[in-house]
């Protein structure tokens, strides 16, 4: 197990250092000057050069790169153009509300699921299966920028139970939660009922039948437990998606969060930023494969690392 | 399972706590969060909105452009190049000291010093020095005579002292204090006791940062938010009006939308082009159809009403025909007539803003129809303003805004000024109109700079490097017991030290009396 998590961790530098190299080069690449932004454009041409070179951007791409890289292997990410604060500050100061929203919406998200796909396939071709397909086809179909406004509309304006919009308290989470979990839930709940179904058809599901124990039982105790693997997997796959933030969620509703910040990053050509953003995002989704992978040891006995 | 979650849905609802109107706390929604509420370093109009509530500054400007007291009683030209400010005595800062000319030196001081890099340095670059012979009087010394000086002098100003850090406030000395500033969510001020004009009525004032124009107009129906200042779109207005709280105020605003021209461009560095694009576009029929007739027809990219502002211009109406034979003179025959051939095609840039590419999208069917045609390309915006910086472009249209001063005109139009330097992104070169520019910001007299920018302004009517398209109207959507707020034409939020809570006020849906 250690030799394999040591693996694990050693597999985490060449795709950081393939993140960071792309984001850096692609940041270079597309037009937008960071100086003429933070200046604007009244500021005279020798100012810019000014701060071009206090910056250090007026230096070649590739002596910037090893700078970068050397800022990174210190630890250090850098001081954001745009507000001046150091960008690991920033970007700490939006991962709770990130990291909040996400665990919210994987709650729904599995809240939703996990009965409604256990049903369907129990209840193979009944109207439940039908009516839960229908409903699944219905959570992929919504875009969030379509969801949003209308849970906002029936649970804020019409009903009066929820904020409107912000963040704060549990009530301000509600909302924004259903918006990302229901899209999610669908593809969950899919994905559990046929794992589940392929289970049931397994000899051990008909051997515990013959025993004489009841469906429910073997569904729930025994297939439903052999089934998790591949839910799991979306379910981490989808995880680390969410902890890369959502624009047009957090956009809905005014949700202070790593997607935000880094749409507002880009559209300021504030480089440390994007890339303290990118390397964070890139290691969560790292950690949260890694932390599904080993999961499934203790899910199915028969997987072992190391 | 799912009743589970309904019950904890409900749970987590709980009873809908009172509206804020009824706490007596202001809440207002702003489109997008500052990047620095700190007065030496902010750019953006959020931050300079902010900043009018909790700085004061060394002098204000009324509408037109003219200096107002602030923390500057009074001032004196001594000489054109000596302007000399006193101070009043007893403004206090939030920290409790009082507000001296050391404080107006440092702030000055402390822009003008490169290593601090702030974006307002250029502002300031015709000081070269400034001393603070007593406690209440500044003495800035100028390199050259510099007509604009002090309408750039309306700065917030900062404790001697004062470092910049981040998000972290600055102490000001304006009507309210900063109690808590979360960059992307909202602001809170409460009400500085100690300010040296009256204290405000309302205690507590939040600034909620809500990017999504639907989600503002949603939260102002809720009434979780009562005070929008031009933050819901104009298709949105009637549904808001619906709302019995609700009230609507109009007035002529200063930001004004322009067409561009790239004048390096082979075909539109011909005038009678430019002139013809600019007949061809049926810009009523656009004010009508996207901005709901809330804006006004611009002759000139100085709004109407600026003490510039040139009475003889007569405006460029829709005349398609003329358009045409125009065209038909430039050298550019429709070579199918009424066919589907154009007689050449344009790019025009503009950002992804929803509007705009309403716009663009009207504007390409209006110059279809004299046998021009568009290619419309949506960018984001730091690709988009890239472009235009660097004249990669052929037609773009943009929007000026708080313009203080006629000098706007030397910094969009002088030859010198082509980016990087400055604005003239048009690539526009007239050595009258550089003679003229450089004659406006060094001459006193007011009048005299009046006639200057006349004669400015009608040269650029001439040669046409920009088409001005429209004036905003400034459009305030407020609770009904909300009063006291002065709809200033540049979105000025200092009155709201004015504002107060009338009870009493219950009514119809509509608009408020002016």
């Amino acid at each position: 197990m250690r030799t394999y998590l040591l693996s694990r961790l050693a597999q985490l530098f060449p795709v950081v250092f393939g993140v960071v190299t792309i984001v850096f080069l692609l940041l270079h690449l597309i037009p937008g000057d960071p100086v003429e932004i933070m200046l604007g454009e009244s500021a005279v041409a020798a100012q810019k050069e000014e701060l071009r070179r206090e910056l250090k951007l007026d230096r070649p791409v590739a002596a910037q790169y090893v700078e970068f890289l050397g800022g990174l292997a210190t630890g250090d990410l850098g001081v954001s153009f745009r507000s001046r604060e150091p960008v690991l500050r920033e970007i700490l100061s939006r991962f709770p509300a990130t990291l909040l929203l996400a665990a919210a919406s994987l709650l729904v998200a599995v809240l939703i699921a996990v009965p409604l796909g256990i049903l369907s396939a129990m209840r193979q071709h009944s109207l439940l299966d039908h009516l839960s397909a229908f409903l699944a086809m219905l959570g992929l179909s919504m875009p969030n920028f379509w969801l949003g406004p209308l849970l906002i509309l029936i649970f804020s304006i019409r009903l009066g139970l929820f904020p409107v919009a912000g963040f704060g308290t549990s009530r301000h989470l509600v909302l924004p939660a259903l918006t990302m979990g229901t899209g999610m839930a669908a593809i969950l709940m899919r994905m559990l009922r046929s794992s589940l179904l392929e289970e049931i058809r397994q000899e051990y599901v008909r051997v515990a039948a013959a025993k004489g124990l009841s469906r429910r039982a073997t569904v729930l105790r025994h297939a439903l437990k052999n089934s998790a693997i591949p839910v799991l997997t979306v379910l981490g796959l989808q995880f680390g998606a969410l902890l890369s933030g959502s624009i047009i969620t957090e956009t809905i509703f005014s949700w202070p969060g790593i997607g935000r910040l880094m749409v507002q990053a880009i559209d300021a050509r504030d480089y440390p930023l994007v890339q303290g953003c990118v390397l964070f995002i890139a290691l969560c989704t790292v950690a949260v494969n890694l932390a599904t992978d080993l999961l499934y040891s203790r899910l199915d006995p028969r997987i072992r690392y190391g | 399972m799912a009743t589970v979650l309904l019950l904890a849905l409900l749970a987590l609802a709980g009873c809908t706590p009172k509206l804020p109107i009824d706490e007596g706390t202001l809440v207002i929604a702003l489109p997008g969060s500052p990047t620095s509420i700190d007065p030496r370093l902010a750019t953006d109009a959020y931050g300079e909105q902010i900043l009018q509530m909790t700085h004061a500054f060394l002098i204000k400007r009324d509408a037109a452009g003219n200096p107002l007291a602030d923390l500057a009683e009074t001032w004196e030209e001594r000489s054109p190049t000596e302007i000399l400010f006193r101070l009043r005595k007893g403004a206090r800062f939030h920290d409790g000291r009082e507000v001296t000319s050391s404080d107006v030196r440092y702030t000055f001081e402390w822009i003008l010093d490169p290593r601090n890099r702030s974006p307002h340095r250029a502002t300031y670059d015709k000081i070269l020095k400034i001393e603070a012979p007593d406690p209440h009087t500044v003495l800035f010394y100028l390199k050259e005579p510099f007509a604009p000086f002090l309408v750039g002098m309306a700065r917030g100003i900062v404790p001697a002292g004062s470092g910049a850090r981040g998000y972290t406030p600055v102490p000001g000395a304006g009507p309210y204090k900063v109690d808590d500033f979360q960059p992307d969510e909202a602001i809170t001020l409460s009400r500085f006791g100690a300010y040296y004009d009256h204290s405000p009525s309302i205690a507590k004032v939040i600034v909620k940062f809500i990017p999504d124009s639907n989600v503002r107009f949603l939260e102002l129906k809720k009434g979780s938010v009562n005070f929008v200042l031009n933050g819901v779109d104009p298709d949105l207005l009637p549904a808001a009006l619906k709302n019995q709280n609700l009230v609507m105020e109009e007035a002529p605003g200063s930001n004004v939308s322009y067409l561009g021209f790239n004048l390096r461009d082979r075909i539109l560095s011909d005038v009678r082009v430019r002139r013809a694009i600019a007949l061809a576009i049926d810009r009523e029929a656009i004010v009508r159809a996207i901005w709901k007739g809330h804006a006004d027809l611009a002759d000139s990219i100085l709004p109407p009403g600026f003490r510039a502002n040139s009475e003889e211009l007569s405006p460029l109406r829709h005349d398609p025909a003329e358009a045409n034979r125009l065209l038909d003179l430039a050298g550019y025959r429709d070579p199918d007539g009424d066919g589907p051939k154009p007689r050449f095609t344009l790019t025009y840039k503009t950002s992804q803003n929803e509007l705009r590419r309403r716009i663009a999208a009207v504007l390409q069917e209006q110059l279809r129809q004299v046998g021009i045609a568009v290619e419309v390309q949506s960018h984001e915006w730091g690709t988009f303003f890239s472009d235009i910086r660097k004249g990669n472009f052929q037609l773009y249209s943009l929007t000026w805004v708080g313009i203080a001063d006629p000098d706007i005109f030397h910094y969009a139009f002088h030859s010198s000024q082509v980016p990087p330097e400055g604005a003239n992104r048009g690539r526009y070169a007239n050595p009258e109109l550089d003679r003229l520019v450089e004659e406006g910001r060094r001459e006193l007299s007011r009048s005299k700079r009046k006639e200057i920018y006349r004669k400015v302004q009608l040269l650029l009517f001439r040669d046409l490097p920009v088409f001005p398209l429209w004036v905003h109207r400034n459009l305030l959507l407020r609770d009904r017991q909300l009063a006291g707020f002065t709809l200033a034409p540049d979105e000025d939020y200092t009155s709201v030290k004015e504002m107060r809570i009338d009870r009493q006020v219950r009514g119809a849906t509509g608009k408020a009396a002016p």
